[in-house]
């Protein structure tokens, strides 16, 4: 199990409110912003940003670098890894 | 004719469309009671998981109208007129964005967006992709007489149908009435029961309140 990603998924939870859902109902590789993923909209985006900040300790500071960064849990913990080496 | 073609409750102890109980919550499971209901409906929409109680009894509403009373629900865009009220407004949610700031420290946008009352009607709207009138009304209590008017008016307009309802959930207690009020073609009026083999009822004042009562006080 990658803890980063476990992690992630837990505060992802945390940080939108979404009471009901579990780690386990959110795979690695699902399209958070996707209708048929998590459904994020772009007042989700500004929790991500909030949440990389204060979890991870990243400011977002190119929109770009988020738009690839959020696709996923994977691709967020790919980010984050850059980001810290 | 107007008539209530479908209508649904839930309350903390039940889920009632039409008046028959279709579910209760358990006690043993993992999810929530509107979770449980939105599992039990077989319900596919992710944005669901999002939302604020309110909203969430919005979609729940519908989605078992449209599923447990058989009303195919194929309106026009524009065709659908949207009225709900309750009587503390989103109070319960400014309480959790209040909380979100206070503990920890920053303002969540997430809930915020939940803090006016009528965003039900616009997660309604977005589902459904009806883009009629919209209203919400703060009012102590359930007014029949305020529903059966604005039904009327609105179904005297042109619109194909009118839903709405009482949705008031906060800490302690959860009451929800969704209905569909359609114009169905004059047929004779049958002095009892008000309510046909369908479960369609006659919009009155009287019939309105009746099966408010059915599940809630």
């Amino acid at each position: 199990m990658d803890q980063l990603k476990e992690d992630l998924k837990h505060q992802i939870i945390e940080q939108l409110n979404l009471e009901d859902v579990t780690a386990a109902d959110i795979s690695d590789d699902m399209l958070l912003f996707d209708a048929n993923g998590l459904a994020l909209d772009s007042i989700d985006a500004l929790e991500m940003i909030v949440l990389l900040e204060k979890y991870h300790g990243i400011q977002v500071v190119n929109p770009e670098e988020g738009k690839s960064a959020f696709l996923s849990v994977n691709s967020l913990a790919e980010y984050i890894r850059q980001k810290s080496n | 004719m107007i008539k209530i073609t479908g209508y649904c409750h839930i309350t903390d102890l039940l889920c009632a469309v039409n008046g028959k109980i279709l579910l209760q919550p358990s006690p043993d499971s993992e999810h929530s009671w509107f979770r449980q209901i939105y599992n039990f409906a077989d319900i596919q929409y992710p944005k669901f998981h999002k939302m604020d109680a309110l909203a969430q009894a919005g979609v729940l509403g519908v989605e078992l109208i449209r599923l447990f009373a058989a009303r195919p629900m194929d309106f026009q865009d524009e065709g659908v007129d949207l009225v709900f009220a309750n009587r503390y407004a989103s109070a319960a949610t400014d309480r959790r964005f209040q909380a979100s700031y206070a503990d920890h420290m920053s303002p969540s946008p997430a809930i915020f967006v939940y803090t006016l009352p009528n965003i039900i009607t616009g997660e309604i709207a977005i589902l459904k992709k009806w883009y009629g009138e919209n209203t919400f009304v703060v009012m102590p209590e359930f007014d029949p007489g305020f529903f059966t008017s604005y039904i009327q008016r609105h179904i005297a307009r042109g619109c194909e149908a009118v839903i709405g309802g009482w949705v008031q959930i906060d800490e302690e207690n959860t009451e929800v009435f969704i209905f569909l009020a359609e114009p169905i073609p004059a047929e004779p009026i049958p002095a009892e029961p008000i309510q046909a083999d369908d479960g369609a009822v006659r919009l009155g004042v009287r019939e309105l309140l009746e099966i408010y009562q059915q599940h809630l006080s």
